[in-house]
């Protein structure tokens, strides 16, 4: 493909640059999986591999190391926005798609392309000055006056409604990706041909069944691709949720507990690791992170790029 | 109910819900925004921009070292990141186009996008803060500038790719060498979309935060000095926010406030030169 390369001096020089910028990129993953495994050597020799990531300990002062707890809330944090998010999300794109008149889909779809630029500290102070008062004195007594006593589900509701705690901090992060998917989803709705939803409506179909039967099924790769994207993002945000879900590190059951995530744990502590095992545990936690995120993304990349291929039959 | 009565019902039903999901994703951008722009116009004044801090606990005082500090920290992220993100992208369209390797470094610049933050800052504490002794801005300024180059990379690449290969073919006629084509043709038609392209990578670092944190770290005195720890507005609005001072607080929101106007203003320049230049 490299037409006349090779020919002139100067051309071989401009791409031989043009390759090194964008072999960069490899160098960089690389670089960062190597930087962080060896950094955290220490750690993983004292502490091992399961046993670090089953151990619940998180003690600077003992030098006790585990990871669970911080797995657990980066988990249930990502879990809980995604159960908030998603359906919003996909109720944004089928209104944008099917119901709005088209003078409402620029600017419904700008709005929400501003809402994906909001830089994550603004999320993040927003929530502790704003979100998480309002929080506190009026939506978690009431989700407690109504799920509390309820058996099991009352477990998720106890406690003294602070507004620093995990379900603030989903609902925040929930905000922060409803864009991403929203705006994949739109894209992917966007593919089905209107011939096949012509056919359907054609056969006395309303609306909404041929949002239902037609357009979900067949964009569903789409769909399903930006929500994975959408988890590995939140897997990976920091500074929405470092404001308030306050760096507790226990395994708690309650919705209204603090609690930690690897990134919070990261943000709060590592500029502070006044020791070495210390430190090498951080890292050894951002390499976690860094496995965890990359596996999820390189999922949804390969989800879209399937989906791409078949819509492009 | 027949059963068409229902087949309506539970259409309204649904659109109604879908709606209103519309009117809740309108409902937080107007909240948020709404709330930083009240809070922010309230604390804004001249001497933010023109004082350095105060003594913490004393009233008074600005931000014009974390105003400097972040400026000099992105010009440096956008200086390093630029060059590499688009001469990157122009071996992916150009000399490498079609091919397999292309295609792999294209999937993992759209990965690296979206990796953590937070893990750039702790790689690059790893690599130039610890060996140097002491936090640094340079060390900021190429955390973001990593951060930069996949979304540089990636616009860049998918511009040339726009430029139709006719256009190359004409200058390959003329006897030109492929550099020459590139750079004097190529990205001539596809300049306006790569400087989109960077104007909504800097809207994108300007924000970052996370890689900020123990990389340039923060530094309360006014200081031209990369090789030191510089402040940034994000690493100050996140220290003020979460401390105990009420001034702190209101400096916090002007902050957030300057930084969320900048970053808005970039995207939607970026969108209207898209919408003019592409229609």
């Amino acid at each position: 493909m490299a037409i006349g390369s090779g020919k002139n001096p100067l051309d071989l020089v401009f791409s031989s640059l043009t390759a090194i910028a964008s072999f960069s990129v490899i160098f960089f993953i690389l670089g960062i999986l190597y930087v962080l495994i060896s950094e955290s050597l220490p750690a993983i020799e004292r502490f091992g591999v399961i046993k670090f990531l089953t151990s619940t300990d998180w003690d600077p002062v003992k030098e006790s190391f585990g990871a669970l707890t911080n797995i657990y809330g980066t988990i249930l944090t990502t879990f809980l926005s995604l159960l908030i998010a998603i359906p919003v999300a996909v109720g944004i794109a089928i209104f944008v798609t099917e119901i709005a008149p088209d003078f409402l889909k620029g600017p419904i779809g700008i709005a929400i392309e501003l809402l994906a630029a909001i830089p994550s500290i603004i999320y993040g102070m927003w929530g502790l000055f704003t979100l998480s008062p309002i929080m506190s004195s009026h939506i978690e007594p009431l989700l407690k006056r109504i799920f509390g006593p309820i058996p099991l589900v009352g477990l998720l509701f106890q406690g003294t409604p602070m507004g620093i705690d995990i379900l603030t901090a989903s609902v925040i992060l929930s905000i922060m990706i409803i864009p991403f998917t929203a705006s994949i989803s739109r894209d992917s709705f966007n593919l089905t041909p209107s011939v096949v939803k012509e056919s359907a409506y054609a056969i006395g179909a309303t609306k909404w069944e041929v949002i239902k039967n037609i357009v979900i099924p067949y964009s569903k790769l789409g769909v399903f691709g930006g929500i994975v994207l959408s988890l590995g993002r939140a897997l990976g945000e920091t500074m929405a949720i470092a404001f308030v879900l306050g760096n507790n590190h226990r395994i708690t059951t309650s919705l209204f507990d603090a609690a930690a995530t690897i990134t919070v744990t990261l943000a709060n502590e590592f500029a502070e690791a006044d020791k070495d095992i210390y430190l090498s545990a951080l890292f050894y936690l951002a390499m976690v992170l860094f496995i965890m995120s990359f596996v999820t993304l390189a999922l949804a990349k390969y989800f879209l790029l399937k989906a791409e291929r078949k819509y492009s039959r | 109910m027949t059963r068409e009565q229902r087949r309506k019902a539970e259409g309204g039903l649904a659109l109604t819900l879908s709606t209103l999901a519309a009117l809740m994703g309108l409902f937080w951008l107007v909240f948020i925004l709404g709330d930083v722009l009240l809070h922010g116009v309230k604390s804004l004044n001249w001497s933010l921009f023109m004082n350095d801090p105060a003594p913490p606990g004393v009233e008074g005082g600005g931000l014009r070292n974390a105003f400097v500090g972040q400026l000099m920290i992105t010009l440096s992220a956008t200086l390093i990141g630029v060059p590499i993100g688009v001469l990157g992208g122009t071996f992916l369209a150009e000399y490498a186009r079609g091919s397999r390797i292309a295609r792999i470094i294209s999937i993992l610049s759209d990965i690296m996008v979206s990796v953590p933050s937070i893990v750039i800052g702790t790689f690059i504490y790893a690599i130039l803060v610890k060996p140097a002794g002491h936090f640094n801005g340079w060390a900021g300024a190429v955390a973001l500038s990593i951060i930069m180059i996949p979304v540089v990379l990636r616009t860049t690449e998918d511009m040339l790719s726009l430029v139709p290969w006719t256009v190359r073919e004409a200058a390959f006629a003329l006897g030109a060498p492929y550099y020459k084509v590139i750079t004097q043709v190529v990205y001539r038609g596809a300049a306006t979309g790569i400087l989109t392209g960077i104007l909504l990578s800097i809207a994108r670092v300007s924000g970052e935060t996370a890689p900020l944190l123990f990389t340039s770290f923060n530094n309360s005195f006014f200081s031209y000095n990369m090789n030191q720890p510089v402040a940034s507005l994000t690493v100050t609005i996140f220290q003020y926010a979460m401390g105990p001072y009420d001034n702190w607080h209101e400096q916090a929101w002007a902050a957030a406030f300057v930084i969320t106007i900048f970053i808005l203003l970039l995207t939607i320049a970026g969108r209207l030169i898209i919408k003019w230049r592409y229609r």
